[in-house]
């Protein structure tokens, strides 16, 4: 049974201190998308990780058929880092959403294994902005897979933009335990993540701010995938990776 | 102490550098303290890059007993073509390694070409030289993972990463024995780290001379700021690429 299409890859804007879902939850409606993972941006990412966790789960609770979070956690925070995202996973959050750029540390660096290792307890996925050199390319995450063959990891943007046609598909053939979501990155290269990584390991995404439910979603629409490979990558895959509903 | 610098250019045009007859080049590392060095085509990394290989072959002609000379070849046209001109380089021209700098030629090392290439150059018995440290094109984990498919070969990141990606380098030479790691340009303390993680046989020592004056001296004093066991400096300086490539004094057999 289908679960709809799922987003994993969606922000919260604050504005003026405040997260507002309403935005995202109108295009989610135009654009027939039936829930979306979110976390939250910019100085909650990078710094204020506890408030921005307890936004996004205020958001998630108000509308828990329509919005799954992600927790973030600035390893530069050493163990309080941690303990934020043990207290966010055990809250109802559904995975860790890092940020290399925002939060000042590389894929590589050994700074983020406590975290990892928290996901790992946690049975909860590892979102990852990459795409932005030096510190945020898929070979660094494929480097900090390899080393956690136990946590699974989700390479944001694929890479996008100087590595989606490149990097990716070498990068997820080092390590397994990487899922690739879609958003930003250019059409022709979802094919190839599909034929050569694995249908069971691109998952959807619309990269909300940064880029449009209109773009993506008809980007999608506009490849050439069976019905049933559609299904998988729009929805199906997500909804198992996450362990949420449509 | 010996020195051999496993890093150096043929003077050419890019970056300013005026073309300077090899003879005075020799003179001028010679003072600098080098008993030889591997050095490689500057302006056939970004033109005509079969002419050059031509050029530096005839130029080192009667200096075989001091440089090591490597090739280049241009993965945009296509593996066969260019394993067609790397084997030209070794078996006619006696050339004994291969640079690549996937910036300056403007090649991602994922490109499916990289991989055969680097395949026969182990087959041939020539290390490979990259650039590296440079994003998004020339960083050291896309070196190791085309070097991962190519185990026979010994590859080595040239900049150990630059400043910005050492530890990825240092990541690279500890996950994969066939990595050397040559501490060209790289900062100070950033070498330290790197002598302190990485076993000493796969350290290299280079400085990019031909590019401009002084290059050398400056290399080596980086290295000696932060390295006190002769042991571990004779490798660096001489040892470990005398291991890789000896200097001979006349064109290696084939």
């Amino acid at each position: 049974m289908s679960t709809g299409i799922i987003d994993s890859s969606a922000r919260i804007c604050s504005a003026n201190g405040a997260l507002d879902p309403g935005e995202l939850l109108r295009l989610m409606d135009e654009w027939s998308i039936a829930r979306a993972v979110v976390a939250p941006s910019d100085e909650m990412v990078a710094v204020y990780n506890e408030e921005g966790n307890r936004r996004i789960a205020e958001i998630v609770r108000a509308h828990p058929n329509r919005l799954s979070g992600l927790a973030v956690a600035n390893p530069w925070y050493g163990a309080n880092a941690a303990q934020m995202l043990e207290a966010a996973l055990g809250g109802g959050l559904v995975g860790l959403y890092l940020h290399p750029g925002l939060q000042g540390f590389h894929l590589t660096d050994d700074i983020v294994n406590p975290l990892i290792q928290t996901c790992i307890a946690y049975e909860k996925p590892i979102y990852s902005h990459t795409g932005t050199p030096v510190c945020a390319m898929p070979f660094q995450m494929a480097e900090l897979a390899r080393r956690h063959p136990d946590a699974v990891f989700i390479m944001g943007h694929a890479g996008w933009s100087d590595f989606c046609l490149y990097d990716v598909v070498p990068a997820c053939r080092q390590a397994p335990n990487i899922v690739v979501e879609t958003s930003c990155a250019f059409a022709s290269a979802i094919g190839r993540f599909v034929q050569e990584i694995g249908v069971d390991r691109v998952i959807f995404g619309t990269g909300y701010p940064r880029s449009r439910h209109r773009f993506e979603v008809n980007k999608m629409r506009g490849l050439d995938l069976t019905e049933e490979v559609y299904r998988q990558v729009m929805g199906d895959n997500a909804a198992r990776l996450w362990g949420i509903g449509g | 102490m010996r020195i051999i610098d496993a890093h150096t250019h043929r003077p050419g045009s890019l970056l300013g550098a005026p073309p300077r007859p090899i003879g005075e080049l020799r003179r001028e590392f010679e003072q600098d303290g080098l008993s030889g060095a591997w050095i490689a085509t500057t302006d056939g990394l970004i033109r005509d890059t079969n002419r050059h290989n031509d050029l530096l072959a005839e130029d080192l002609r009667d200096h075989l007993d001091f440089f090591v000379p490597f090739c280049t070849v241009d993965p945009h046209q296509g593996a066969e073509a260019a394993i067609r001109e790397l084997e030209r380089c070794r078996k006619e021209l006696g050339m004994r390694g291969l640079k690549l700098h996937s910036w300056l030629q403007a090649f991602s090392i994922s490109n499916p070409a990289v991989v055969p290439i680097l395949r026969r150059a182990g087959e041939l018995r020539m290390p490979v030289l990259f650039h590296d440290g440079t994003p998004p094109y020339s960083t050291p984990l896309q070196v190791a993972a085309a070097a991962e498919q190519a185990p026979e070969t010994t590859v080595i990141l040239g900049h150990a990463g630059l400043d910005d990606l050492y530890r990825d380098a240092i990541l690279a030479c500890l996950r994969h024995p066939s990595i050397y790691l040559c501490l060209c340009s790289v900062s100070s303390g950033y070498i330290q780290e790197i002598i302190g993680r990485c076993p000493a046989d796969r350290l290299l020592f280079g400085s990019d001379g031909g590019f401009g004056p002084g290059l050398v001296p400056s290399a080596a004093d980086k290295i000696l700021a932060v390295c006190e066991d002769q042991a571990t400096l004779n490798r660096i300086f001489h040892e470990n690429a005398e291991a890789i490539l000896p200097v001979a004094n006349r064109r290696s057999a084939w």
